[in-house]
């Protein structure tokens, strides 16, 4: 790859970088300082009062219901990258191995699914796993399981619909490390007396590693987020962070308790991308040495 | 970093110039000067007697075909071979016939006008490319590795029609290639390059017969050099080795590099004036003795690998291929050349 | 030996059915939605028990469904024409150009895609808050487009991105060696050659954008989107007009799809170079 250095006075430069780095300082960059300041201020009235306090940090830090949310908001978050990741890696495997003659046909349609409308899709969710839905309809008629699977409005209809909306990832970026991968480092594996499972596990394996953790943590920081479904799918029952800040700016009117939970929510996806981009990188060193 | 130093280099109207070296002699970096691709940091450049210093590639007498050939992949060939006439704003009718000249004089056939790029063969794009370089009549034509991908048999009768081609339009060619082969069956001239110099710039014989030093006659092919002691008599040299028993050879004037220096000098001995030694050894030639390492048999002729003692590298030899082998590996041989014949240069 | 083969067949067929459950498993709402849209009955049960089209014709009589079908299709359209031409733009300067302060152009142009979409609304919206507060205005359209042009342009510039990664820059060379000006090479090469991924940034933009809930969401005000329409509906009570919503609503983007994908091969196909 071939680069341009570049000088800030070439005006071809400014006008490819500088929109959108001012869209982005402006719309993003700059709301996120403001929320940083704002877990600092206090409400009285439901008004917010410009003063420097620590009121609402001490708040968050000491009521253990905030915890007990964001601990489920967690732990929910790494079983959807466990299951996420167990469903796309043999399905990106065979796409980049497998089905390669399909590979257009099949990204069209998942693709497809993906752009489709979030809430209608949770919707459709409702319909399938309502006690009167397609699955207990379905279950019923294969004589399989008990009727009247009771799944929505319980914590695994959240993650029905979380992994739903996120294996997408994972199966991207595993299918983008597979599909780079060179096909006779695999058949130099077979040809050293390697067999199909120890190669995969040889070579094929370490060398998806990074499609893994990326994926891996994209789902992990995106289903930290997750408001649909623990609200639609899981009926509220088991409240997750996105719920809680919901209510502190909606039915309590109180913004800086808001930005508080948000910047802790963001600390610890952020916390989880330097881990990752830390592992990886000590990973592509090793390989380039 | 520099890449070139002190490069200095005459082509004339119409002449066929190859820069030959290996990779990283810089030899490509001045390609692209020549062509605006990049800028040379001191010195000038002078097409046609003007200053090229600041003219960009666009506006340049000079037109390149490119390692890769870099054809356009989403026009046809009719729109590659016709872009330079477009921005130039040439009128259709003109473009046409222009075009269709092209396709005669590089034996393209007519229907490929409305393919695209991918669906020719590696021989025709290299055509097309051509025939985009030379569309608009450039006084220079540079190539950059143009036939490297290509496989050996198409890459000569490619390089056959190319020679034929400058005869025929009279325009200079610049070729940079590493493979001085086809440096010395197609230039008028060739410049060998090395970390950014000029080693020797010379017709393709000078370059064969009276190489500079040993890093230009390694670069012909397999040939040996045999370390010798040298004392300069005026225009003569006389050269000794104790390898050869200190007897000393004259070599003439016309058979010493004029770049000779005092250090690391040798004899250049080319493979094929070699010979087995079975009897006396005749006057004047220096005979060594060893033991065959390899031979090859390589159809028209025999080679050998001869080690010599006191000798880094074994002895290459090529003789006269045969149905009979006068020796076989491991057995000890003698082997004799004439130093009057032989090239005195350095290193 | 044949034990061998039996196990690689039993592998192949493993592999190749988890993705096909995935497929699956991506289209059992899908589907189902469609099913439900031509219910005949007021309850959502299956197997539904006749078929009709009336919930379509309840559909359009919501007064509040064409302003939300409208609204939508606004937002989509400018935050497709926003995100596409940044996200390209930006996919060069990633790419192609070396400049300083990249790095901090690469995290700020990237970093909302890693957002949870809702955390990137709320702390928009409160900047559009206290902004609205300073200046006066209020949450609407204009916000929602805001919104959507953060959260899509990153998306935009990593599809254009991996067209630009795969460009052969002497193609540019090779057209200002035969006389073209920078503009004449943009023209003629450039942009020709990044089209097809520009136009997947694009359909994928629109659709990424007319689907959008979390963003609109936060920032939409009183300002109703498709999505929002389902989302305020649903949270009253379910009703067959939501899936013939669901169902209306896969058409154009059916279309879309395909039609970019048509587009897209079509330009790849006569690009591919034959490996000499």
């Amino acid at each position: 790859m071939r680069t341009d250095s570049k000088s800030w006075r070439d005006p071809v430069l400014v006008a490819t970088v500088a929109p959108l780095a001012i869209v982005m300082l402006l719309f993003f960059v700059i709301p996120l300082v403001m929320t940083a300041v704002l877990s600092f201020q206090t409400t009285q009235f439901y008004r917010l009062s410009w003063t420097w306090d620590l009121k609402i940090w001490t708040e968050v830090f000491s009521k253990p219901h905030y915890w007990t949310i964001m601990a489920r908001t967690v732990a929910m978050a790494l079983v959807c990258v466990v299951i996420c990741v167990l469903i796309a890696f043999p399905a990106a495997y065979a796409l980049a191995t497998r089905l390669r003659a399909y590979n257009a046909q099949i990204q069209i349609l998942i693709i497809f699914a993906f752009l489709t409308d979030a809430v209608l899709k949770t919707f459709g969710w409702i319909l399938v796993l309502d006690k009167s839905g397609v699955a207990n309809w379905l279950l019923a008629h294969l004589g399989l399981g008990p009727e009247a699977l009771n799944l929505l409005f319980t914590p695994t209809g959240t993650m029905i619909g979380m992994v739903y909306g996120l294996v997408v990832y994972p199966l991207f970026t595993i299918y983008l490390s597979l599909a780079r991968i060179d096909r006779d480092l695999v058949l130099a594996a077979y040809d050293s007396g390697a067999s199909r499972l120890r190669a995969f596990f040889e070579v094929t394996l370490p060398l998806s590693r990074p499609g893994l953790y990326c994926g891996a943590v994209l789902v992990f920081v995106l289903s930290l987020g997750a408001f649909l479904e623990p609200k639609v799918l899981g009926g509220g029952t088991a409240p997750l962070a996105s719920e809680l800040i919901r209510q502190s700016f909606e039915t309590r009117v109180n913004w800086p308790l808001g930005a508080a939970l948000t910047l802790v929510l963001i600390v610890i996806g952020a916390l989880s991308l330097a881990l990752s981009a830390a592992v990886l990188l000590r990973g592509s060193r090793r390989a380039a040495r | 970093m520099r890449a070139l130093h002190g490069v200095s280099l005459d082509i004339g109207a119409g002449e066929f110039v190859a820069l030959v070296g290996p990779s990283g002699c810089g030899k490509t970096t001045l390609l692209k000067i020549l062509a605006g691709f990049e800028d040379q940091t001191s010195g000038t450049l002078e097409i046609q007697g003007q200053d090229m210093q600041g003219v960009p590639a666009a506006k340049r007498p000079t037109r390149m075909v490119f390692q890769k050939l870099a054809l356009f992949p989403h026009k046809t060939v009719s729109d590659n071979i016709g872009f330079p006439l477009k921005l130039q704003k040439v009128a259709r009718a003109e473009m046409d016939q222009r075009i269709s000249a092209m396709l005669d004089l590089m034996h393209l056939k007519r229907e490929y006008l409305t393919r695209y790029p991918a669906q020719l063969s590696g021989g025709e794009q290299q055509r097309v490319a051509l025939a985009r370089a030379l569309i608009s009549r450039p006084s220079v034509l540079l190539l950059d590795e143009p036939m490297s991908a290509l496989d050996a048999k198409l890459k000569k009768s490619l390089q056959a029609e190319l020679k034929k081609l400058h005869r025929e339009l009279g325009t200079s060619f610049v070729l940079v290639t590493h493979d001085l082969e086809e440096a010395m069956m197609l230039a008028d001239r060739i410049c060998v390059m090395r970390a950014g110099e000029v080693v020797q710039l010379g017709t393709p014989s000078d370059i064969y017969y009276r190489p500079a030093n040993m890093f230009v006659a390694g670069f012909i092919g397999e040939t040996n050099f045999l370390p010798v002691s040298v004392t300069r008599d005026k225009d003569e040299a006389k050269v000794a080795s104790p390898l050869a028993g200190q007897e000393a050879a004259i070599i003439a004037k016309d058979q010493v590099s004029p770049f000779l220096g005092d250090t690391q000098t040798a004899l250049l001995v080319r493979p094929e004036t070699i010979r087995f030694v079975t009897g006396a050894a005749e006057p004047g030639e220096w005979v060594l003795s060893g033991t065959v390492e390899e031979y090859f048999i390589k159809g028209s002729s025999t080679q050998y690998r001869v080690r010599v003692p006191g000798l880094d590298k074994p002895v290459v030899m090529d003789l006269a291929g045969s149905l009979d082998l006068p020796a076989k590996v491991s057995d000890s041989v003698r082997i004799g050349f004439h130093p009057a014949r032989s090239f005195l240069l350095s290193e | 030996m044949i034990s061998e083969r039996l196990k690689d067949r039993f592998v192949d067929i493993l592999l190749v059915g988890a993705m096909a459950l995935l497929i699956l498993f991506f289209y059992v709402p899908i589907v189902t939605l469609v099913v439900f849209s031509f219910t005949d009955s007021r309850v959502l049960t299956f197997p539904i028990e006749g078929f009709s089209l009336e919930w379509y014709g309840e559909l359009f009589r919501k007064p509040d469904f064409l302003p939300a079908v409208a609204n939508s299709a606004i937002v989509a359209a400018i935050s497709m024409v926003f995100a596409t031409v940044l996200g390209s733009a930006g996919a060069v300067a990633w790419i192609r150009y070396r400049f300083r302060l990249q790095n901090a152009f690469r995290a700020i142009s990237f970093l909302p895609l890693l957002f949870p979409q809702l955390l990137l609304g709320v702390v928009m919206l409160l900047w559009f808050s206290v902004l609205g507060n300073w200046l006066g205005f209020s949450t609407g359209l204009a916000t929602v487009i805001i919104g959507h042009v953060v959260y899509i342009t990153p998306f935009a510039l990593v599809i254009v991105a991996v067209q630009v990664y795969g460009f052969d820059e002497t193609l540019e060379d090779a057209a200002r060696d035969a006389g073209a000006s920078g503009w004449e090479v943009f023209r003629e090469i450039t942009f020709p050659l990044l089209w097809p991924g520009i136009l997947s940034a694009a359909t994928f933009a629109f659709l990424l954008s007319w689907g959008n809930f979390y963003v609109s969401y936060s920032l939409a005000g009183t300002a109703r989107t498709l999505p929002i329409f389902v989302y305020s509906g649903i949270a009253v009570g379910s009703s067959p007009i939501y899936p013939a919503l669901a169902t209306l609503n896969f058409i154009p983007a059916l279309v879309l799809v395909f039609l970019a994908d048509f587009l897209r091969r079509r330009a790849l196909k006569r690009q591919k170079l034959a490996t000499a």
